[in-house]
C-alpha cells in the first residue's frame, strides 16, 4: 500500500465538509431517537450520581461537592462514547452499506473521508458536552466562564476517540466484534479515568496505568476548567492526547485503505 | 508507392491519436490468483464500450480499476490522458461511476442522495440543487424525490444510482452491470436512458453478462473470460467472426429426445442441449441441415440468427450463463 503524495498534501476542504454534511443530515433525520442519547441518557447518569451518590459522599479533593467533582468526568465519558460509537459502530455500517465506496467514486480520497468522519465525531462530542453541561449548570454543579473551556478537552476527546474507533471498524469482520470496543475500551475507561473518583484512591500499582489511559487526560483537563484551577499538568495531558492521536492516525489510514480500496 | 506512404501516414496518425481510455496490460491479483490477467483495450470519445463475460470474468475488478477504487498491480491505465495510478482523483472529476451494488445511502431520501453527492463533489449549494432537479427530471424520478431509498423498486434504485453518477456532468460514465437483477421492463427503461445519455455525447463503459444488453447498447465490446479479453469488435463483427449465421432450435418431446440425439451424433452435427431445447449450430456459416428430423414426431424446429452467446460459446466452449 502506498501513500501517494497527492493524497497527503492536497486535502480538499469540501470533501471533508461534504462527508460531514452527509452525516449531519442523516443524523437530523432521526433526531427524536438520537436526542435521547445525546442528552437524556447522560443526564440520567448525572442526576443519579449527583443526587444519589453525591448524598453519600461528603467532598472530594478540590471540589465543593461530589456532584461538582463528577460532572466534568461524566461529560468527558459521554463525549468519548459518542465519538467512539460514531467511528466504530456507525462507520462499520457505512463500510458494509457501501456509503464510503460511493463517496470514493467522487473525486475525494480515503484521508478526506476519514477527516470528515472524525470531524463529525467531534461534532457529536461537542453536542453532548453542551447538552449535559447545560443541565449541570442548571443544577448549580458547573459555573463560571472558565467552564466554557471544557469544550477544548471535549473536542480533543472527540478527535482521539473518533480516530480510535476506526481501528476497530476497519478490521471488524462483523458487528459482534465491535462489542469489544465497549466491553474492553469504553466501559473500563469510563470508570477508571478519574471520572467517578480521584485516581489517587486506586492501589499504587494501578494508578500509573490509569494515568496512561487515553480518557484520563481529557477528564483531568475538563476538571481543571470546571473547578477553575489549571496548571502545567493540564498542558502535559493535552500533549499526551495529541500525541496519541498522531500515532494512531497513519495506522487508521492504512487499515481503512486496506478495507476500502481493494 | 504513394499508396504505401498514404497508409503509413494513416497509421502514424492513429498512433498519435489519444483514446479517451487506454488500458495496457492491466493486471490485478488476489492472493496470487489473477482477477484481471493482462488486458488491453481502448475506448474512444463518445463510444459505448462493453465488457461481456460471465460471473468471475474480472469485469468488476476492471471497472473498479478505471476509477481508482481498486489498485492496479501492473500495467498502465490512462483516462483522458491522466494516469489513473498517479492521480485517480483527477480521473474521477470527469468520470461518473455506478458500482455493482448501487451504493445508495439508505439513511437518506432520493433528493438527499443526489444533492449531498453533488455537494461532496464540490458543487455550490445552488448548483447542486439545480443539478439535482435536472437529473431527477431526466431519470423521471421527480415525483419520488422525497421517498426513502428503501421504498424504491429495484429499477428505480438503479436509475437513481445512474442519476447520481451524472451529478458531475461527467464526460465518461462507468457502469458495472447496469441492468443485472432487473425485470425486463425496468431493464428496457435503463437501456433507453443510457441510449439518450450516449446521444448527448457521454462516453459509456459498461460490463454485463447479458448478451442482449451488450448487443443493444454497445458500439464495441470485448469478450472477457477468466481475467482475459478473448477478442473485441463491434457486435456484428463478433457475430460474423465467431457465430453461425443461423442456429436451429429444436424443441423435442421427451420421448423423441434419444432419436434426435442419435441422429445428430451420427451425422456429426454439433449441438448443445439446454433443457429440452437443442441448439444446432451446424458448421460456421452454413445452415445446419436438419430436414430429416422433421419426420420425427414431437419435433418442432425454428431458426434464429447467431448471437453473442454463440460467440462466447465458440470462444470458450462454455455458455455465458453458466459462469
Ligand atoms: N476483493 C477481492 N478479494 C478476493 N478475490 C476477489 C476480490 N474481488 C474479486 N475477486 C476475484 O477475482 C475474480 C474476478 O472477480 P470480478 O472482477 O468480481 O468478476 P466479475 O465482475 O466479472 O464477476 C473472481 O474470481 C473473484 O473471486
Ligand atoms: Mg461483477
Amino acid at each position: 500500500m502506498t501513500f501517494s503524495s497527492n493524497e497527503v498534501f492536497k486535502i480538499r476542504l469540501r470533501s471533508i465538509t461534504g462527508i460531514w454534511l452527509r452525516h449531519a443530515v442523516a443524523f437530523i433525520r432521526y433526531w427524536k431517537f438520537v436526542i435521547t442519547w445525546v442528552l437524556v441518557e447522560p443526564v440520567i447518569v448525572l442526576v443519579a450520581v449527583g443526587f444519589g451518590i453525591g448524598k453519600l459522599v461528603n467532598s472530594v479533593e478540590g471540589a465543593d461537592s461530589y456532584a461538582e467533582f463528577v460532572t466534568p468526568g461524566l461529560i468527558m465519558g459521554s463525549a468519548m462514547f459518542h465519538a467512539l460509537f460514531e467511528t466504530s459502530w456507525n462507520a462499520y455500517n457505512r463500510i458494509e452499506n457501501d456509503v464510503y465506496e460511493t463517496a470514493l467514486t467522487a473525486p475525494i480520497t480515503v484521508v478526506e473521508v476519514t477527516l470528515g468522519d472524525v470531524l463529525w465525531a467531534v461534532t457529536r462530542s461537542i453536542m453532548t458536552t453542551i447538552g449535559v453541561a447545560s443541565v449541570a449548570v442548571a443544577f448549580g454543579w458547573l459555573d463560571g466562564w472558565l467552564a466554557f473551556g471544557i469544550l477544548i478537552p471535549s473536542a480533543m476527546v472527540g478527535v482521539l476517540f473518533g480516530t480510535m474507533g476506526f481501528l476497530f471498524s476497519a478490521i471488524a469482520p462483523h458487528t459482534t466484534f465491535l462489542t469489544i470496543v465497549f466491553t474492553l475500551i469504553a466501559t473500563p475507561l469510563y470508570f477508571f479515568s478519574g471520572s467517578f473518583f480521584p485516581l489517587s484512591t486506586l492501589p499504587d500499582w494501578v494508578e500509573p496505568i490509569a494515568w496512561l489511559m487515553p480518557l484520563t487526560p481529557g477528564v483531568h483537563i475538563a476538571r481543571g476548567f470546571a473547578l477553575g484551577h489549571l496548571d502545567i499538568t493540564h498542558l502535559w495531558a493535552a500533549v499526551y492526547m495529541i500525541g496519541l492521536t498522531i500515532v494512531m492516525w497513519p495506522l487508521v489510514i492504512y487499515l481503512l485503505k486496506r478495507r476500502l480500496v481493494k | 508507392m504513394s499508396e504505401q506512404s498514404e497508409s503509413d501516414r494513416h497509421q502514424h496518425k492513429n498512433a498519435l491519436a489519444v483514446s479517451l481510455i487506454e488500458a495496457n496490460n492491466l493486471y490485478r491479483s488476489y492472493r496470487n490468483i489473477a482477477a484481471v490477467d493482462g488486458i488491453s483495450f481502448r475506448v474512444e470519445t463518445g463510444e459505448t464500450y462493453g465488457l461481456l463475460g460471465p460471473n468471475g470474468a474480472g469485469k468488476t475488478t476492471t471497472m473498479r480499476m478505471l476509477s481508482g477504487l481498486t489498485p492496479v498491480d501492473s500495467g498502465t491505465l490512462r483516462v483522458a490522458g491522466i494516469d489513473v495510478v498517479q492521480d485517480s482523483r483527477s480521473v474521477r472529476e470527469i468520470m461518473g461511476v455506478v458500482t455493482q451494488h448501487d451504493g445508495l445511502d439508505a439513511g437518506l431520501t432520493v433528493y438527499q442522495n443526489l444533492f449531498l453527492y453533488g455537494f461532496l463533489i464540490g458543487l455550490s449549494k445552488s448548483s447542486a440543487q439545480k443539478r439535482t432537479h435536472e437529473v431527477l427530471e431526466f431519470f423521471n424520478l421527480r415525483d419520488r424525490s422525497k421517498a426513502n431509498v428503501y421504498e424504491l423498486s429495484g429499477g428505480m434504485k438503479r436509475r437513481l444510482a445512474i442519476a447520481r453518477s451524472m451529478m458531475s456532468s461527467p464526460t465518461v460514465i462507468v457502469l458495472d452491470e447496469p441492468s443485472t437483477g432487473l425485470d425486463p421492463q425496468s431493464r428496457n427503461r435503463v437501456w433507453e436512458e443510457l441510449a439518450i445519455l450516449k446521444e448527448s455525447g457521454v462516453t459509456v463503459v459498461l460490463s454485463t453478462h447479458y448478451m442482449e444488453e451488450a448487443a443493444t447498447l454497445c458500439d464495441r465490446l470485448s469478450i472477457m473470460d477468466r481475467g482475459k479479453i478473448l477478442d473485441e469488435g463491434t457486435p456484428d463483427q463478433m457475430i460474423l467472426r465467431y457465430a453461425p449465421k443461423e442456429v436451429a432450435q429444436i424443441r423435442v418431446a421427451p420421448g423423441s429426445l434419444r432419436r434426435v440425439r442419435d441422429y445428430l451424433n451420427k451425422h456429426e452435427i454439433p449441438f448443445r442441449e439446454v433443457g429440452a431445447l437443442l441448439s444446432v449450430t451446424g458448421d460456421r456459416g452454413a445452415n445446419p441441415d436438419i430436414s430429416e428430423l422433421n419426420g420425427i414426431t414431437g419435433v418442432k424446429a425454428s431458426y434464429r440468427a447467431g448471437n453473442l452467446e454463440d460467440v462466447f460459446l465458440t470462444l470458450t466452449g462454455r455458455e455465458l450463463r453458466d459462469g
